[in-house]
């Protein structure tokens, strides 16, 4: 483009100069033809040849005079001297003229000119004298004359060539001018003529730029007529310029009506009016900007009817011309937000679901292993009293439905867990052998029910120490192989272990054989879904929730494991996983010592439960594992308990009245009591992750679930209590409590306890129920002197009767001297 | 061409002279006293004698000398010629005529426009730089344009009727 005009411009400047230079030189040119036919017009040579010829002609008549005066002697010689003057005067002419002082120099002419005026001159005297003496020189005369006539045509003919030669190049001069002038006249055609083209060359371009402004200019009002967002263009006072029909329909009023007017009056909502004069204002100050060229931005604007809505706001400047413009592009974005404020609100609601779905999970497993806990835990106590043989047969049946059902509630909570996305992976260091033979063992019995061989064994070379995930990998087998002795009778059932790539990680398969059933083809495509359950002769009896193979491809997948099964209808399957571990060397064990033998017993232990029957089992469990135990029934009788004396674990139940584990949990923690820094263990049914947290939040050190495990608690107390003596001993104090095992005594010594701590908590809230405070202060009036505390009873007789007289500024007194009195009340010890 | 002039010039003359005897003029000239230098014949007014108008010099004198300075072709450097005005000459001699056909002692003639006789224009001259013109020297009269003053008197044609030896003029 430039370097089109630099072409154009050169050549046009190129073709200025030829045009001046050629009409130069036509100027010099015509001046010189005008010189030409000037020195032509003025006719300076006269008509030379006539004159010479007549020269000549003069010369003969003066000639013819002498003879003729020779010839006749009568006449006059008058015409002898008027014809020699004419000639002699002719002779002047030439010898004497400006016009012949050219042909002078040459001497061709000069010298008989010269010779002819010499004679001529010589014979003045005879013809100025005498006329006898002139008539008697007559042929002296014409001898002279005769010999002159050849001078004389010398002189003529000379002259006549010279002029001819002079006038030839006169008009070859002439010629050359001319044709000088017609080139340049050419010449100068041809710049005029380029100088044409270009000009229709330049007026083409003209013509085809103006076009393609008109179609530039159509299309971008166009663009601007169909845009779909508004377009208000204003001058740098915010003088409206342009309203597009977006803008008209937007803001609901007419180009017509807006124009010219101040933008701010028109589009912008009141309570923003003072910000966009402010704005504006900056903008003319020192041409400070804050929306301009900032891209989209929220605003709201204003209709005509005063309505204000949000708007998406782009503002840039422009320059038409010397005059600044700003371009304002506006988008009603009030469907746009409306829209996202139901999504919003629809993830809301679709969050609060899952939320909901979380805790009303949270609260079923625990609603549901609470009580199944309880029937369990029953069971077995039962098994150990004399029974007959067919409540032996319903015992154990019950037991069987009653593990089956925990077994789905676990399925449920494992779903619930994995999905949660809490149950990370926690790889340690375990020894694959010991993992499979722990499975055989404790499946062997089961097994056996059916009639099933179970063993394992590596194929080729064994990889034992590996780091894996080992409570998931447990859990896998433990359901494969489950299935297995499901699904088969009076078979085998194996686990092969192979190492299928070596590295690090390394790569293992894990096959799951069994003779069994087997699944049919149509099945094996959809057993690895959640709640898919293969109808089955032999299962049928079984069942399950369809949650198992679920939970395993799940936890094969979060292992970066893959999972199949192979499988013949009738003969048996295969289910193998390949799942990548990181071999190890054999980690230095602490001590051959296995945690049971190091478990310490004899430790003082506090147990806070609300559900009598739970309480009963754990108190049975820890009891037989060689633990005193202390019972409280809520947070608050555990606050107190623990302000009185050190425990070495407290297990501590969450949900419970009065106070809940946690409030108390924080409270022991917070206290200066003697167990400020004590191991205490949340001992729930509700088992989610996010519950473990709120735990550890509130202090606590570790969880335990319900039903409880001999296993885990041993674990738990191996943990916190390892190595520890009984404090009791500590205290070198002699045992408040009955030692292995609880007396009935001690029983009911702990029931008042607890009892009593529950009155107190119960009265601290000053119930509204004056009868039932009376009716329970009573009641434990009764047991206080029993129990070698008559302060207590004394004061809770007290009670008793400001409760039964209703008078409630007594009665808070008389709570609170009670209260004082149970603080101050000695250890309670049954009297006797 | 001089030929069919001088033809026409003596048919002229011849009829002048027929025409002569009838109109015994209108107005009389003085009688030339010394040589008559130049003889107007034709259509004029004023004769003395014979229908002509002969002038000596002093009869030339007597209408007024004019000086004429200027270059000639036929002369070197500059020179001032004194004369008569053809003008007041023809007006002298009432010339009604449109031309004049002037003839020289050798019966040279060129024919003038009677339109050349402005004032300013040319003069019958007789003296060149203050002396009498013999006739060797182009006298006794000359016609002389003004040259060098005027562009227009330095062309071939005027340059044709600047006569020398002048002794005849015939008005018609």
């Amino acid at each position: 483009m430039t370097l089109a005009t630099g072409f154009r411009r050169t050549g046009r400047a190129v073709l200025t100069v030829l045009a001046l230079l050629c009409l130069l030189a036509i100027a010099v040119l015509v001046r010189e033809v005008v010189k030409e036919l000037k020195f032509l017009s003025s006719a300076s040579s006269d008509n030379v040849h006539w004159t010479l010829s007549q020269a000549e002609v003069e010369f003969l008549e003066f000639r013819n005079a002498v003879n003729w005066a020779r010839t006749a002697p009568e006449t006059p010689l008058s015409s002898v001297i008027v014809e020699f003057d004419v000639f002699y005067s002719r002779t002047s002419t030439l010898a004497n003229g400006s016009l012949y002082s050219s042909l002078r120099e040459d001497p061709a002419f000069d010298a008989p000119l010269t010779e002819v005026r010499d004679r001529l001159n010589a014979m003045i005297p005879l013809i100025d004298g005498p006329r006898d003496e002139l008539r008697a020189n007559l042929d002296d005369l014409a001898a002279q004359a005769d010999e002159m006539r050849v001078l004389v045509r010398k002189i003529a003919t000379t002259g006549l060539q010279h002029f001819a030669l002079e006038s030839d190049e006169l008009r070859t001069s002439v010629a050359v001018t001319l044709l000088r002038l017609a080139v340049l006249t050419g010449l100068l055609l041809l710049a005029l003529a380029a100088l044409l083209m270009h000009a229709r060359r330049t007026a083409q371009q003209t013509e085809k730029r103006g076009k393609e402004l008109a179609i530039a200019y159509a299309r971008l009002n166009t663009i601007l007529n169909t845009s779909l967002d508004a377009v208000v263009v204003t001058d740098t006072t915010g003088r409206i310029q342009n309203f597009n029909p977006a803008a008209e329909r937007i803001f609901d009023c007419r180009l017509k009506d807006v124009r010219g007017k101040r933008v701010g009056d028109i589009i912008v909502p009141e309570h923003l009016r003072d910000a966009h004069e402010a704005g504006m204002a900056r903008f003319a100050a020192d041409g400070e900007h804050r929306v301009i060229g900032q891209g989209r931005v929220k605003l709201e604007a204003m209709r005509s009817n005063g309505e204000t809505f949000p708007v998406e706001l782009a503002i840039e400047t422009a320059h038409a011309g010397d005059e600044q413009l700003m371009v304002a592009f506006l988008r009603d974005i009030s469907h746009r937000l409306a829209a996202e404020n139901e999504l919003v609100q629809a993830r809301d609601k679709a969050l609060a679901g899952e939320q909901a779905k979380a805790e009303f999970l949270a609260m079923m497993t625990h609603e549901i292993r609470t009580p199944l806990n309880g029937i369990l835990g029953n069971l077995s106590l039962m098994e150990d009293t004399k029974l007959s043989s067919d409540q032996s047969r319903y015992m154990r049946n019950m037991k069987i439905s009653g593990e089956l059902l925990m077994r789905h509630v676990d399925a449920v909570l494992d779903v619930a867990r994995f999905e949660s996305g809490a149950d990370k992976a926690q790889e340690d260091v375990t020894h694959l052998g010991h993992l499979f033979q722990d499975i055989v063992d404790s499946q062997t019995s089961a097994a056996h029910a059916h009639g099933n061989a179970l063993q394992w064994g590596w194929v080729g070379t064994p990889e034992e120490w590996v780091e894996v995930d080992s409570s998931r990998l447990q859990q896998i087998l433990l359901n494969l192989v489950g299935n297995a002795i499901k699904f088969t009778r009076e078979g085998r059932i194996s686990i092969e272990a192979e190492v299928i790539e070596q590295g690090e990680p390394a790569k293992i398969e894990i096959r799951v054989s069994d003779t069994g059933s087997g699944i049919a083809e149509g099945d094996l495509a959809r057993i690895f879904e959640d709640f898919q359950t293969v109808s089955h002769q032999v299962s049928d009896s079984v069942g399950g929730t369809g949650l198992g193979l679920g939970i395993v491809r799940r936890f094969v997948q979060a292992m970066d494991g893959v999972i199949g099964v192979e499988s013949t209808l009738g003969e048996g399957s295969t289910f193998w996983l390949r799942i990548p571990v990181l071999p190890v060397e054999r980690p230095v064990e602490d001590s051959g010592a296995g945690p049971e033998s190091e478990a310490p017993s004899d430790l003082e232990i506090l147990l806070v439960e609300d559900n009598d029957i739970n309480m009963q089992l754990a108190y049975e469990v820890l009891v037989g594992m060689g633990h005193h135990v202390t019972e409280a029934r809520n947070g608050q009788e555990a606050v107190d308990i623990t302000a009185k004396r050190p425990f070495d674990l407290i297990l501590m139940d969450i949900r419970m009245p009065v106070m809940d584990g946690l409030t108390a949990t924080k409270m022991i923690r917070e206290g200066d009591g003697p167990n400020w820094n004590a191991p205490i263990v949340a001992f729930s049914a509700n088992v989610l992750p996010e519950a473990k947290d709120r735990f550890a939040a509130a202090g606590m050190s570790d969880f335990l679930g319900k039903p409880l495990q001999r296993t885990e608690l041993a674990q738990i107390i191996v943990r916190f209590c390892a190595g520890r003596d009984r404090r009791v001993k500590l205290d070198g104090a002699t045992p408040l409590l009955v030692e292995q095992k609880e007396s009935p005594m001690e029983k009911l010594r702990n029931r008042y306890m607890s009892e009593t701590s529950s009155l107190f908590e119960w009265l601290a809230g000053l119930p509204e129920d004056t009868h039932a405070i009376a009716d329970r202060a009573h009641q434990i009036a009764g047991s206080a002197a029993a129990f070698g505390q008559p302060g207590v009873r004394e004061a809770l007789l007290l009670v008793e009767q400001a409760a039964e007289a209703g008078d409630r500024e007594d009665l808070v007194v008389a709570i609170s001297e009670a209260q004082a009195a149970w603080k101050a009340a000695p250890e309670p010890s049954l009297v006797g | 061409m001089y030929t069919l002039t001088e033809r026409f010039t003596r048919v002229a003359a011849l009829l002048l002279l027929l025409l002569g005897a009838t109109s015994v003029a209108a107005g009389e000239l003085e009688e030339p006293t010394g040589p008559v230098l130049l003889t107007i014949s034709g259509d004029i007014e004023n004769t003395n004698g014979d229908g002509t108008a002969a002038f000596d010099l002093d009869m030339l004198r007597a209408l007024g000398a004019t000086d004429v300075t200027t270059e000639t072709i036929w002369t070197p450097g500059t020179i001032t010629f004194t004369g008569v005005e053809l003008k007041t000459l023809l007006d002298h001699v009432g010339a009604t005529g449109s031309e004049i056909d002037a003839t020289a002692i050798n019966d040279y003639t060129v024919v003038i426009p009677v339109s050349d006789a402005v004032a300013e224009g040319p003069i019958v001259a007789y003296e060149m730089d203050g002396k009498l013109m013999s006739r060797r020297d182009k006298g006794p009269l000359w016609l002389i344009y003004p040259y060098s003053s005027n562009a227009e008197y330095r062309t071939e044609v005027i340059y044709s009727r600047s006569i020398w030896q002048l002794d005849r003029m015939a008005i018609r």
